[in-house]
């Protein structure tokens, strides 16, 4: 396992390289950010200083040779906006997308394997319908929407719960609900697909003629099963929430990662930027780590030799049995 | 991937992966706890601002100010939580009349507009509790307009010109400009004071002053709580705390006050569902389309004059903006020194416009070389239909106009120069806003030959824009009038539209009137609870 983790790690730090030198390349591209900091009017000379104090004069490679050089002594550079350290800002923002999105994602996997068990034990039946109307629904309806709904309704209409914000428990709500319903949609999909294919396994009729009660039927042999594509998706999801909370936490006034990287490029702000981009790109790294771990100790037909290919493999719903009738093609 | 078959899960393998499972499951929920405790939930301050709220203005700005830099006070950001509330100018300039008001001056004279003295009020102390002497204002300026620092302030009041700061005693101070300089105090009004140990050499992002309200704490990302100051000179503000929070949606904004988790809400629309919680100003604020006259059509003056002829303002602030809107003939509204009420909106008039570009065309004028209409996301409400009707009503007068909707960034690469050079003709929309209050802070920009945002100029504009700007009292009203009637005559850089209105949202608790500075300086000492 731990020479499977150095490989990991190893393997994947020339990516994370990659990321950061496309994301340095890319922003200054789009343009110089003087126009954005100085006044409207400023002067030929005034726009040179401002070249020079920010470093922005040298040739990119040398930009990138000095940021290189900064990052290895952990120095993210400064922030144009506000003058903060680049890393103090990013690393501010990050627990709060975290937090918004691991406690998403622990709602949104509790009631998926609730809501789409219920819909596996009868394919087809009345309870899968709804199930699975309810889950397309809810991986469909634009956050942005949804988000605005919900204010309206909870906030404004009723007075339940605040518009925004931060403070209190309460403020919690609003944004989770809106963040919740894609990954459970998908998930409810996922869930009911694996536990279909589960309930139909010959151990399980084993069980249920062995006597065992529907509860531990469903419980103990086929959940277990089920729960390796869902992590799958889940993890999948979970890189999603942490990378594209950005329209809810602009919304309600979150302030995370998402926003503040949107600021950033809308601002020029290239420093922070890369910060944040380096910090979401390592969280995801990390995150996709623990996915393949979880992974292989939960499904033990995986060794972690054959984890990094998970993503190929693993399927959301079991593949359709070969079709054993030969092809035209066969045929001729 | 491949997959190993084992012969079916034991006992112990099960227990171990409910243990596991059990494991991962805690530790999510743990790091949540421990994050929502290092980051964010604070239910610590839930508890104290419901508690609170009676005592403390609640105010909900559009976005987080990136500094509270007193000399950076002429981004909107920072100036609305700055300017007047935790710092103050020598001078002030009245929003409603136009005068200027002693603030950290009491009086000031000059004998020949070059050179001008200030006499500074005594017993004021700044939040640290040092006093305010002449030294500070004079430290305030050198550190402003005369350093390296880079301030806003300079390039957008002052230019490349320094001035001279001489220290008479410790309550007067005196400034004296390159030239005759008519309008000093008035610049002079942008500069917020600091104290004299403050650093020339780095920006400070939270400021000392000496206003009404000091910085209690800015918690990054969520929110900047001040409260009145003990020591200060004028009247105590009705409200012994404030607190500024931030939301990029409109919506957001206006639904804080009507849920009451706001008092005021700046920057909202109609559209924001504020309902009669909205409260109008006139914002100071133009819309027009600036013509770049270096490639054809736009260089011959019969299609500027199309351009002007061709668009329905009457129309778009009607269907568009309700009516609120004002149909425009000059860069600045009513109320702003040098405005010529006399000048009115071109009439909407297509068959003119056609002809005129048909003319244009007959005499040898591409007119159908391809324009781009240059216009922001998000600049103000609207705005990508306003581009959309303009494009569909210039092509209607016989123009080739292909619509651009740019973010900030790239637009003011079309804004300002050096302007975008490999593109064709370019008609830029522009959102002036002119806060000073005279008129010269728009035709030295916008007009001058070789203005930051103009695009054509004639040497007789400049030498008219060069003697308004020396003039005083009438003289200097009239000279700038008749700048405005000169361009719509003879240059037509623009094609004006409108002249716009602002909105705050108000709650019922709160007794406050807006004004036309109230979008880049919300004085928090003018608003009291209602009675």
């Amino acid at each position: 396992m731990l020479t499977y983790l150095r490989k990991r790690i190893v393997s994947s730090a020339l990516p994370l390289v990659v990321v950061v030198i496309g994301v340095f390349a890319l922003a200054r591209m789009t343009g110089n950010p003087a126009s954005l900091y100085l006044p409207l009017n400023a002067t030929e000379q005034m726009r040179e200083d401002f070249a020079t104090r920010n470093g922005l004069d040298q040739p990119l490679l040398v930009q990138m040779a000095d940021y290189f050089g900064g990052v290895l002594q952990l120095d993210f550079g400064t922030s144009l906006r506000t003058g903060e350290s680049a890393a103090a800002m990013a690393l501010r923002a990050f627990p709060a997308t975290l937090q918004l999105a691991l406690t998403t994602m622990i709602l949104a996997i509790v009631l998926a394997v609730i809501v789409g068990s219920w819909a596996a034990l009868k394919p087809n039946g009345i309870a899968d319908r709804i199930a699975s109307f309810v889950s397309m629904a809810a991986a469909s309806i634009p956050d942005f929407w949804l988000a605005i709904v919900g204010i309206w309704i909870f906030a404004i209409s009723l007075g339940w719960l605040p518009t925004s914000g931060v403070v209190g428990a309460e403020a919690w709500i609003l944004p989770i609900a809106t963040l919740v319903m894609r990954p459970f949609g998908a998930l409810v999909q996922v869930v009911r697909g694996a536990m279909v294919s589960a309930l139909s396994e010959p151990y399980i009729k084993l069980a249920r003629s062995k006597g065992a009660s529907q509860k531990r039927v469903v419980t103990r042999h086929a959940l277990r099963n089920a729960a390796a594509p869902a992590l799958t998706v889940a993890g999948d999801l979970m890189v999603g929430l942490v990378n594209g909370a950005v329209v809810v936490e602009t919304i309600f006034g979150w302030p995370g990662i998402g926003k503040l990287m949107i600021d950033s490029i809308l601002q020029r702000d290239f420093a922070v930027l890369q910060a944040a981009v380096l910090l979401t790109a390592i969280a995801i790294f990390v995150l996709n780590i623990l996915i393949d771990l979880a992974y292989a100790l939960l499904d033990p037909r995986v060794r972690p030799a054959s984890a990094s290919a998970r993503r190929k493999k693993a399927p959301a719903r079991p593949a359709a049995p070969a079709d054993p009738t030969p092809t035209a093609t066969a045929q001729a | 991937m491949t997959f190993e078959p084992t012969s079916g899960s034991s006992e112990k393998t099960g227990s171990a992966k409910r243990r596991l499972a059990l494991a991962l499951t805690s530790a999510a929920v743990g790091s949540t706890m421990l994050l929502s405790g290092c980051a964010v939930a604070n239910s610590e301050n839930a508890e104290g601002s419901t508690a609170e709220a009676s005592d403390t203005l609640r105010v909900v700005l559009q976005q987080e100010p990136p500094t509270l830099e007193p000399c950076e006070s002429n981004l909107t950001s920072t100036g609305v939580i700055d300017r007047s509330t935790i710092t103050e100018p020598l001078v002030e300039r009245n929003p409603s009349t136009g005068e200027l008001e002693p603030k950290l001056a009491t009086e000031w004279s000059s004998e020949d507009d070059t050179t001008w003295t200030f006499k500074l009020r005594e017993g004021v102390t700044f939040h640290d509790g040092s006093d305010f002497t002449a030294e500070d204002a004079a430290h305030t300026i050198e550190r402003a307009v005369n350093s390296q620092l880079g301030c806003n302030v300079e390039g957008y009041v002052f230019g490349d010109d320094d001035l001279t700061v001489e220290v008479v005693d410790d309550t007067t101070l005196s400034v004296t400009a390159v030239g005759p300089d008519p309008i000093l105090p008035l610049r002079l009004s942008f500069l917020e004071v600091v104290p004299s140990e403050t650093s020339d050499t780095e920006k400070v992002r939270e400021p000392i002053g000496t206003g009404p309200y000091k910085l209690d704490e800015w918690q990054a990302g969520q929110k900047i709580t001040v409260s009145a100051y003990d020591g200060y000179w004028g009247e105590a503000p009705a409200f012994p705390k404030a607190e500024y929070q931030w939301r990029a949606e409109g919506t957001v904004r206006a639904a804080m006050v009507t849920s009451g988790e706001a008092d005021i809400a700046m920057g909202l629309s109609p559209e924001d569902n504020i309902g009669d919680l909205g409260v109008p100003y006139p914002n100071n604020e133009t819309v027009a389309l600036r013509m770049h006259t270096d490639k054809p059509p736009f260089n011959d003056i019969r299609v500027r004059q199309a351009v002007n002829y061709a668009i329905d303002k009457e129309g778009i602030v009607a269907s568009l903006y309700g009516g609120r809107e004002k149909v425009a003939a000059q860069l600045v509204p009513e109320g702003i020194v040098g405005h010529n009420a006399g000048l009115e909106g071109w009439p909407f008039d297509l068959e003119q416009a056609k002809s005129l570009v048909a003319e244009a065309q007959a005499d040898g004028v591409d007119t159908s070389a391809p324009i781009s209409l240059i216009v922001r996301n998000a600049q103000f409400p609207k705005i990508q239909e306003l581009g959309q009707v303009l494009q569909e009503q210039l092509k209607q007068a016989g123009l080739n106009v292909e619509l651009k909707m740019l973010e900030t960034s790239q637009h003011l690469q079309y804004q300002v120069r050096p302007f975008v050079e490999d593109e064709g003709a370019i008609l830029h929309m522009t959102q002036h806003g002119n806060q000073a209050g005279d008129a010269a802070f728009t035709v030295d920009q916008y007009m001058l030959t070789d203005g930051a945002q103009s695009a054509f100029g004639t040497p007789e504009l400049d030498a008219m824009i060069q003697e308004a700007n020396a003039a005083t009292g009438d003289e200097r009203q009239s000279a700038f009038e008749e700048i405005f009637a000169y361009q719509n005559e003879e240059v037509v850089q623009f094609a004006h539209i409108m002249h716009q209105t602002g909105m705050i949202g108000k709650a019922e608790t709160i007794d406050y009137e807006p004004n036309s500075s109230t979008g880049d300086e919300l004085r928090l000492a003018e608003i009291k609870p209602a009675q």
